[in-house]
């Protein structure tokens, strides 16, 4: 199939064998999405055990610093693959993406859980000693647990609106 | 295997399921859900949800079975802990699909991949029971190493959920 020249940068990147691979592949889009949706549940699921525990709402007879190396290996490996299914996803339409406001809101999501999950990790899970095993954990620790479990389900609820609006936003093509 | 898939697909649409799929677009609920663009993937939100509030809970319970998370704790206390969120996972499942299903009945009714998915379904829901209760059944109240059968079940029931994904995903790629 031919494209047109390339005007920008994700345009080269839809453009690249590997975008456009995947773009007429009858298969390749489906598959990896599906591996995507397998990822993503894994990492939701995951974090959902451990922001309960932070919340005080389930497993308080699990220590915290218990319950997270329980969960966080799982959570990472999820992670990781979500990210790549993502990033392949992505490179077969990267302009229509690049254009439409749920993606760009889900990006800015991801960073904000990551941000959140990093201040849980390097502040308030400094004293972790302090409050291992209370079922009550410190408020900093429970609204790192809540926060979590907001930003994951509109994580979520964006992923499911960029497949409902790829047609409503399309970039602007030159030809 | 795309051409088994048309085959059956071929073969659902000569069943009463196409006529059950027109007449579910003419009830109220199906009315309802396609009424508003953002309905469809709302239950899909919570749809995922739930699959994520329920394979946590299982590959956590998989886990400790086999040894790799709360081995610290005995099987019946690991068990309080994640069945129940298996079991409402499950119920907010079925009660986003059913509004999934009801939204788009010719979608799902004559897709070959739909009812292969329901099948594995049937399975994984008739193993889970089993699991389950092996699982509490072994060393209540103390710490034990699970059985080899019931290491075998819970991996079983791990790729069976991984699989019921993979075709929950393709029902929309499958051409009906």
């Amino acid at each position: 199939m031919m494209y047109p020249e390339p005007t920008n940068i994700w345009q080269s990147i839809e453009y690249s064998s590997l975008g456009t691979g995947i773009a007429e592949s009858l298969w390749a889009f489906p598959m990896i999405e599906s591996v995507h949706v397998m990822a993503l549940v894994t990492v939701f699921g995951t974090i959902l055990v451990m922001d309960l525990r932070l919340l005080g709402l389930a497993s308080t007879n699990v220590a915290a610093s218990k319950m997270s190396s329980d969960t966080l290996k799982w959570t990472w490996i999820g992670f990781v693959l979500a990210a790549i299914t993502g990033t392949l996803l992505f490179v077969s339409k990267a302009s229509t993406y690049m254009v439409n406001p749920y993606f760009l809101t889900k990006m800015g999501l991801l960073a904000a859980a990551g941000i959140n999950m990093l201040i849980f990790h390097f502040v308030t899970y400094k004293s972790v000693n302090e409050w291992d095993n209370s079922s009550t954990l410190p408020t900093g620790a429970k609204l790192a647990g809540i926060l979590s479990i907001i930003f994951w389900v509109v994580i979520v609820f964006c992923g499911r609106a960029i497949g409902f609006t790829l047609g409503i936003y399309l970039p602007e093509v030159s030809f | 295997m795309m051409d088994l898939f048309f085959e059956i697909t071929g073969w659902l649409r000569e069943t009463f399921l196409l006529d059950l799929a027109f007449w579910m677009m003419e009830t109220p609920i199906s009315l309802v859900m396609v009424e508003n663009f953002w309905n469809v993937p709302l239950a899909q939100v919570v749809h995922i949800i739930s699959i994520g509030s329920a394979f946590g809970a299982l590959l956590m319970l998989t886990l400790r079975v086999h040894g790799k998370a709360s081995e610290n704790l005995p099987m019946d206390v690991v068990a309080k802990r994640y069945v129940p969120w298996v079991w409402y996972g499950l119920l907010g499942i079925v009660i986003s699909g059913l509004l999934m299903l009801t939204a788009e009945p010719l979608r799902n009714m004559i897709n070959a991949v739909f009812w292969i998915k329901m099948i594995l379904l049937l399975v994984a829901v008739v193993l889970t029971l089993g699991f389950f209760k092996s699982v509490r059944a072994q060393g209540a109240g103390e710490v034990v190493q699970a059985a080899s059968g019931t290491r075998t079940t819970a991996l079983v029931l791990i790729v069976l959920w991984l699989l019921i994904m993979l075709a929950g995903r393709w029902i929309a790629y499958i051409p009906v």
